[in-house]
């Protein structure tokens, strides 16, 4: 049997010690009794008046000499050895997604993952070295090349599965990259592999696949949306359950409101499907709802669904334009939306930019530009908006970008521009439309915290509003730049970002997680009316609170600009002061996170050849035959040494106290008991 | 039978003085022996002496000699000589034959107290000592109110300190004062030394009775020379709860109180079991030997409350009644 640490055998010269310790004489305790008469058959040591004695057969020195040798041992640290199938260098990967908290393996698919690269890991050579990367939506490494599988153990155990799709892709090409920086590597995926491989990966180094996963029964709700029923008086809800088993399926979906049940009803869902309920009559005083599959499948994460009823206020849109009745068309379409209109020349403090919601600036620009969302068209000047360059006549379209949302169902290849002004992207902007010459035809950004767009051209000089594509743009503009001031109303992915509107005069605001915990966000940028917030990994409801501000419940007679003046009008000619916002600023406001991810529900485990074919037939690295020169695998025998030498130690521990025990069990009731007589013989 | 009286009938605990002593116990008596609890206890004794002994002054045993009772026991012819009182007029009236009337004779019993006085004696819990003393006190004061001569006798080292014989139950606080000035003995005891020399100083068969841990290694001879004078032999046989099971635990170096010779050991549950078995079996060897030689063993511990041992254990023992 070979030694990690053959010198710690020398710790078997302690056993003539131990025999010495149980030679030499002890000091004794001196009793007077009356007389010695009777005792003195006891006296098994009578004789021995020199320091030592002659050695006694005793259990307890035999448990003691075998403690010490079992000691000895442990600390040589014995191991046996057998050929290494794992290389010198293993970067495991493990998955995390939502799929792997499915519950076909008990206790989970996730557990069983960490099982099996324990047990794999037993191959690795001695000396061999470990990374762990995690796999979830941002790929990490949690454990870099060490040799330590303490480290190793206790970073799986830390891992937990995330409602949110891995990245394997990324994953494995960290680990190629980990793999790559050594001779003798090797990629262990540890997953469901319930995702579509991953393509134009090519890791340097084998991939071998730890497979988990066995069915595929799931049932998921993969939509929830909540809208105002057109009688305005309740409100419609829908969701779209999917069953993604290949048996039908019957789920109870619960509708919860505020923690009340509302509806339930019963679905059958055919193999493979979709089914949508409609429910109405929700009450308006809701805010919060929440969806619930009663069944029971093997996925409880898309189980639960969780909307906010949105607030019913109306957008405040300002426009100060000298009059563009292609604009006020297109914005006067938009629900929930109020117009009001001012002059340029009438725009000054009176106006109270700050009880709208949105600013749009037509051809004109203040002095100062009011802190709240800001949409600029045709800037005459150079302003924070943009330096102004010039003007392009006529200038050509590039292209933009393809998943660009604010283009989304807009199109302008048929877009010409006539005039348009020439300005330099500022710092804080990104190019929605440009010209083919790269100059920007349309911008947006955050402007020291403030949603701001730009469009550079004024649509009466195009022929944009003669498209289909003008309301749609207007309506995404505004969505963006007002959406952009307001918690996020529809769900939020799990592990999205999500930018927070800090209200004017807040410090900050506190962000509390479903699970309780809280975080607090300051803003993005100093003085910025958002923050952004990125620990959006559990599902459930957030509750976003301002920080530093006092519930002041705000009511119409505190609008700093007195009494309404003027109601809503569509003419820009008019003056109108809107009535002040009816909404507490300090008001808490909640956004939901949903998984909604058809992928993550689908658990049937996937094919985990395709993942194999990734990785490269040999090991990488410069020494190609280094599989050859593996030292062998080895099998520590610490543990069952150390539970002989516990073992041990605890039977001494009975010997040593045997009396005690007999004593006890006496007491208890048990065993023979002993009364010597003590009144007549 | 009448019982003695002493002034302790009237004793109450108001007539204590300061100090906790009976008022009524005289100044050689240790109070920390012979209380006023003990005393009246003393009193609701019952005496019983089993068979007829030879005594030596007229006495309220009955006697193998026949005397001058008032119990008829027999006849016999008319001898030259005869006291002419004691003639059986009636028979001759009857027969024309002079017979004698023979009446049963009454003496005296001679109660020999051994205490055994050694310094193994003094050790124990409670003291073995003490227990020694009380017994023989409630034996000398049973045999005072019969009217028997009572002899102490202390055993120490080799020999015996006899003291003066005493009858009557008027005696009885001298028998008291007596046994509180037994004190245990410096050395060594040899008890078959010791029980020679009292059983040389005392006269007459009677009653022996030897209170003693029998803690010697020639105990059982000291049992053999007893019984061989032809007395009655009672033997108490006192040993201390601890010396019966042991509590001792741990190594540990035992100093004999009269020798001082020290033993080595090792003592835990399994050892001290087998020491109470070796208690018993000697104990045992000791009852064997003294049925034997007719001697009235009775194996006590020093915790047992007087009445048990006088009421209860030398009752069921016939040694008193």
């Amino acid at each position: 049997m070979p030694f990690a640490a053959p010198l710690a055998l020398l710790g078997l010269a302690f056993l003539p010690l131990v025999v010495a310790f149980w030679m030499l004489k002890l000091r004794r305790t001196e009793r007077t009794v009356g007389s010695t008469l009777l005792w003195q058959r006891f006296g098994e040591d009578l004789q021995a008046n020199a320091p030592w004695q002659r050695l006694r057969r005793s259990f307890l020195l035999l448990l003691q000499l075998l403690l010490v040798i079992l000691l000895a041992l442990l600390a040589a640290q014995p191991f046996t050895e057998r050929p290494a199938t794992l290389a010198r260098d293993l970067v495991v990967v493990v998955d995390a997604s939502a799929s792997m908290a499915a519950t076909d393996e008990a206790p989970s698919r996730l557990e069983a993952a960490r099982a099996r690269v324990l047990d794999a890991l037993r191959d690795l050579p001695a000396g061999g070295r470990v990374s762990v990367v995690v796999a979830g939506a941002k790929p990490r490494v949690v454990v870099n090349a060490t040799a330590d599988m303490g480290r190793v153990r206790a970073a799986l155990a830390a891992i937990t599965a995330t409602p949110a799709t891995a990245d394997m892709g990324e994953a494995l090409a960290l680990a190629s990259a980990l793999a790559a920086r050594a001779g003798d590597a090797q990629v262990l995926v540890a997953t469901d592999a319930a995702f579509t491989p991953p393509r134009d990966v090519a890791v340097a180094a084998p991939v071998t696949v730890l497979q988990v996963g066995r069915e595929r029964q799931n049932q998921a709700i993969v939509a929830f949306a909540v809208r105002s029923a057109p009688t305005a008086v309740t409100r419609s809800v829908f969701i779209s359950v999917a069953n993604l088993d290949l048996e039908p399926a019957t789920e109870r979906v619960e509708l919860w409101g505020d923690g009340r049940l509302l509806e339930a009803r019963d679905l059958f869902l055919d193999p493979v499907s979709r089914a949508d309920v409609g429910i109405d009559d929700v009450p308006l005083d809701v805010r919060v709802l929440e969806a619930r599959l009663a069944g029971d499948d093997q996925l409880a994460l898309d189980d639960r669904a969780w909307a906010i009823v949105p607030p019913d206020r109306l957008l405040r849109i300002l426009l100060v334009s000298a009059g563009d009745p292609y604009l006020e068309t297109a914005l006067s379409f938009l629900p929930n939306a109020e117009l009001y209109g001012v002059k340029p020349a009438d725009y000054g403090a009176g106006t109270k930019p700050e009880l709208f919601d949105l600013v749009i600036f037509d051809a004109a620009l203040p002095a100062s530009l009011p802190r709240v969302p800001t949409l600029a068209i045709a800037p005459p000047r150079t302003s924070p908006l943009g330096t102004v360059t010039g003007t392009l006549n006529d200038p050509a379209l590039g292209r933009p970008a393809p998943d660009e949302p604010l283009l989304r169902y807009v199109d302008l290849t048929t877009l010409h521009v006539a005039r348009a002004t020439r300005l330099a992207l500022p710092a804080w902007a990104r190019t929605v439309v440009p010209t083919a010459a790269g100059d920007p035809l349309l911008f947006t950004g955050a402007r020291d915290g403030v949603a701001t767009g730009v469009l550079a051209f004024e649509p009466r000089r195009s022929d944009l509003p003669l498209q289909v594509a003008f309301p749609i743009l207007v309506s995404n503009l505004v969505g963006e730049l007002v959406g952009a001031s307001r918690a996020p109303t529809a769900a939020v992915a799990p592990g999205a970002l999500v930018s927070l509107p800090i209200p004017s005069g807040a410090s900050g605001v506190q962000v509390t997680r479903p699970d309780g915990t809280t975080l607090d966000l300051a803003p993005s940028v100093i003085g910025g009316a958002t923050a952004t917030f990125a620990s959006t990994e559990q599902l459930g409801v957030y509750t976003v609170t301002p920080l530093g501000l006092t519930s002041v419940g705000a009511a119409p007679g505190e609008s700093p600009a007195g009494s309404p003046t003027a109601g809503p009008t569509t003419t820009p000619g008019g003056s109108g002061s809107p009535s002040p916002i009816v909404v507490d600023p300090s008001a808490p406001v909640q956004f939901a996170v949903d998984l909604f991810d058809l992928n993550e529900s689908t658990i049937a485990p996937g094919s985990a050849a395709a993942l194999e074919g990734l990785g490269s037939a040999t090991t990488g690295g410069p020494a190609g035959g280094a599989a050859n020169e593996r030292p062998p695998a080895r099998n520590d025998l610490w543990i069952p040494l150390a539970a002989i030498a516990l073992a041990f130690l605890v039977l001494e521990a009975f010997v040593f106290q045997r009396d005690a025990l007999v004593r006890i069990r006496r007491r208890l009731g048990h065993g023979p008991g002993r009364r010597p007589s003590a009144g007549a013989a | 039978m009448e019982r003695p009286t002493t002034n302790a009938a009237a004793a109450t605990p108001a007539d204590r003085p300061a100090g906790g002593h009976p008022a009524f116990l005289p100044s050689d008596v240790d109070p920390t022996v012979f209380d006023e609890d003990f005393l009246r206890r003393l009193e609701r004794l019952a005496v019983l002496v089993r068979r007829p002994v030879r005594g030596g002054l007229k006495g309220g045993r009955r006697s193998v000699k026949r005397g001058q009772s008032v119990e008829f026991a027999d006849y016999r012819d008319y001898s030259l000589g005869d006291d002419l009182r004691q003639l059986d007029w009636n028979v001759y009236a009857r027969l024309e034959k002079l017979l004698v009337k023979l009446f049963i004779e009454e003496e005296d019993l001679t109660v020999a107290l051994l205490v055994d006085g050694s310094a193994s004696m003094a050790h124990g819990a409670p003291d073995k000592l003490v227990f020694a003393k009380r017994a023989a006190a409630a034996l000398g004061y049973v045999a005072l109110a019969a009217e028997d001569r009572v002899v102490l006798a202390s055993l120490a080292g080799r020999t015996s300190r006899r003291r003066a014989a005493l009858r009557g139950s008027g005696r009885a606080f001298r028998l008291l004062a007596e046994l509180s000035a037994i004190q245990p003995a410096a050395g060594p005891t040899d008890l078959v030394a010791a029980c020679r020399h009292a059983l040389a100083q005392v006269t007459g068969r009677g009653v022996i009775v030897l209170v003693s841990d029998l803690l010697d290694p020639g105990a059982e001879r000291a049992l053999r020379d007893l019984a061989g004078t032809g007395s009655e032999v009672i033997v108490l046989h006192v040993l201390a709860p601890d010396e019966v099971t042991p509590t001792l635990e741990g190594d540990l170096r035992l100093v004999d109180a009269e020798t001082g010779a020290t033993v080595d050991v090792t003592l835990d549950l399994a050892a001290r079991e087998r020491y109470t078995d070796r208690v018993e079996a000697w104990r045992n060897e000791l009852a064997t030997l003294a049925a034997k030689r007719r001697i009235a063993y009775v194996p006590l511990t020093s915790d047992l409350p007087l009445a048990d041992l006088v009421f209860a254990e030398l009752r069921r023992r016939r040694v008193v009644g």
